[in-house]
């Protein structure tokens, strides 16, 4: 909700012709593609310094933040325009998210197998966990109480408490789990060494249940409406959509490349970056159809901005 | 249209690597995967370059003709373990990791690691110049290696098995004993950690540089005229470095590509010609044993400097 809100915010705040922004993060390039939504073209490249992954705009809706892994940099982008507003240093960011209530901030550290939690305000640390091992992505419970945390290469989830800034559990999930999503109460954790998510229970981080998705399942995603669960599997090379009450699978779509991230776009279409291909698939989930557009090595993160003006001349600097 | 490497290791990884890693319960080396492959193909593209521009070149000027080529054979394994194997390997699984984990512990202290786009934020986004500036800054540091493996015995006893080769072809620049490989690696991993090489362009520049290497050992009457030779390191004057009468700390000519550190620091020889090369202080399998001879006659020469010093 607060992130349709801060679209929304965005929206009214620009007063250009409001085509939209799209922001793909090349990992490898190491870039950031910027993508006009009118026209699918990729109008200018942002360099940054190392390896970035992912990206999400902070709670004020002004500022994108993008890490930089091996550069160890927080990288802050006017969202409506593509500016850099400053660099940070920040060790190894690879997937961070803000707790819902917009006071935490968790960056998992993947290859220093640490779990840093910021006070998202000040951006001063507040605690930092060390993991075993590799922390791949996260999601918070509802009340920002709890953060879940994959540990990629031992096989489990924990879960800290962020009152007590104390790990409540750790717990084996599943063979190389990756995604992380909070949905009706429950965890779900993709587990890319198999064909199924793990679903969790956040009290005790036992497995209830495994649903078949795909195998390599690796991330997911819920639809804006909260009534479909996305789910990209990155072996089987398909994005399977699920009803989020039941978790049945209602289509299986094929997207080649090493489908990663989804972004939903205004309108239906499905915005999945593809890490091989060097490819984004825009894919219209009715037709089953996709459009792909070039972008940099190896398009990990992304965020659209559908009410920013149209980009046509973006600062790289 | 995306980089034909990238698409084809893309390809490979999508279609080969990932449902093997997927089968064998080894999904957590996927991301690692992608790069060995992309720098394994750079290492494969590399030797075919290399042997495409140097085999033409030895064939059309020989400075030696030889009965037969069997001891050219060894450095053959050697390349293509150096270059599509180990190399590519020793970057990701290693380097990219420790480099990781350095430059995060360095941000932690509230010490940024350097880099050069750092010091000179307008090579932001500048690659190729930011490639050529790394690539002048690495060659200064093999320089100093280079001459170092010289001037300590021990050292001198694993880099001799390099020196031994009396057939020395475009092949031989990868023929060397495994522990001086590893030097090399932790030396050129060092600086870079140290410079802030990009992991994906550290390979890229490594290979680039090995490139000219490799045509440097070339068995060809090659110089690059009088202007040439001081701006680039020519077959003609990295054999005066080989010569049988250069081994050990006798040696001239420590460059790799640039010959502008030998000219700055006085060990620049541009007169002595194609000389015969070979390291007549060794013993025989240091020249034409097998691969595993050789590294074992380097390993015992080691292992006596350190005898010789305690008796």
């Amino acid at each position: 909700m607060r992130r349709l809100f801060l679209l929304l915010f965005l929206s009214v705040s620009s007063t250009a012709r409001a085509d939209g922004i799209a922001f793909i993060v090349n990992s490898r390039g190491p870039s950031i593609s910027v993508i006009d939504m009118a026209t699918h073209k990729e109008v200018s490249r942002i360099p940054t310094l190392r390896e970035p992954h992912h990206l999400m705009l902070t709670p004020d809706g002004r500022s994108l933040m993008v890490g930089d892994t091996a550069g160890n940099q927080m990288m802050y982008l006017n969202p409506n325009t593509g500016e850099v507003q400053k660099r940070m240093p920040v060790a190894d960011p690879y997937q961070f998210q803000f707790s819902p209530d917009g006071k935490l901030l968790t960056v998992n550290g993947l290859l220093r197998n640490q779990v840093d939690v910021y006070d998202a305000a000040s951006m001063k640390l507040l605690k930092r966990f060390p993991v075993v091992a590799t922390p791949s992505h996260l999601a918070y419970s509802p009340d920002s109480v709890t953060v879940f945390v994959s540990l990629q290469d031992s096989d489990k989830l924990a879960a800290f408490d962020l009152r007590t800034m104390t790990e409540k559990w750790t717990m084996p999930v599943g063979k190389t789990p990756a995604g992380v999503l909070w949905l009706n109460g429950k965890v779900l954790v993709a587990d890319m060494g198999t064909d199924f998510i793990a679903v969790v229970d956040p009290a005790t981080g036992k497995v209830l249940e495994r649903v078949v998705t795909g195998q390599g399942a690796h991330n997911m995603f819920l639809s804006p409406d909260r009534k479909i669960l996305w789910v990209n599997n990155r072996v089987g090379g398909t994005t399977v959509s699920m009803d989020a009450a039941t978790l049945k699978p209602i289509r299986t779509y094929a997207i080649p490349g090493g489908p990663d991230d989804i972004e939903f776009a205004p309108g239906g279409k499905i915005w999945i970056t593809r890490r091989f291909a060097e490819k984004v698939a825009i894919l219209d989930p009715v037709t089953g159809s996709f459009e792909t557009i070039n972008v940099g090595r190896s398009p990990h993160g992304l965020f659209l901005n559908p009410g920013a003006p149209s980009p046509t001349a973006v600062s790289s600097r | 249209m995306g980089d034909p490497f990238d698409l084809t290791a893309g390809w490979l990884v999508e279609h080969l690597l990932i449902p093997m890693l997927y089968q064998f319960g080894l999904m957590n080396w996927e991301d690692v995967s992608y790069n060995w492959v992309l720098f394994a193909l750079y290492g494969a593209a590399q030797v075919a370059v290399t042997f495409g521009v140097c085999l033409p070149l030895e064939h059309w000027r020989p400075v030696e003709r030889w009965p037969d080529n069997k001891a050219v054979w060894v450095d053959v394994a050697y390349t293509v373990l150096s270059r599509v194997g180990v190399l590519p390997l020793f970057t990701y699984v290693l380097f990219y990791r420790a480099q990781v984990f350095v430059s995060g512990w360095m941000t932690d202290q509230g010490w940024v690691p350097p880099t050069l786009e750092g010091l000179f934020p307008a090579l932001l986004g500048q690659q190729v110049l930011t490639f050529v500036l790394y690539a002048i800054i690495l060659d200064f540091a093999d320089y100093w290696r280079h001459w170092l493996a010289h001037q300590f015995r021990w050292w001198w006893a694993l880099h001799s098995l390099h020196h031994a080769q009396r057939q020395m072809t475009f092949w031989s620049d990868d023929r060397n004993h495994l522990l001086d490989d590893v030097i090399a690696f932790v030396w050129f991993g060092v600086i870079a950690l140290l410079i802030g090489v990009p992991p994906l362009q550290f390979p890229l520049l490594v290979l680039t540089l090995r490139f000219l290497e490799s045509l440097s050992h070339a068995n060809v009457r090659l110089s690059f005229g009088w202007l040439g030779d001081r701006l680039l390191i020519s077959p003609r004057f990295h054999r005066a470095h080989h010569g049988i009468k250069a081994a050990g700390d006798r040696s001239c000519n420590y460059g790799a590509v640039l010959p502008w550190w030998d000219m700055l620091f006085g060990t620049a020889d541009f007169a002595r010609d194609y000389v015969h090369t070979g390291d007549p202080s060794g013993e025989e399998a240091l020249a034409t044993g097998s691969y595993w001879q050789q590294q074992w006659a380097g390993l015992r020469r080691f292992a006596r400097t350190f005898s010789r010093r305690t008796a």
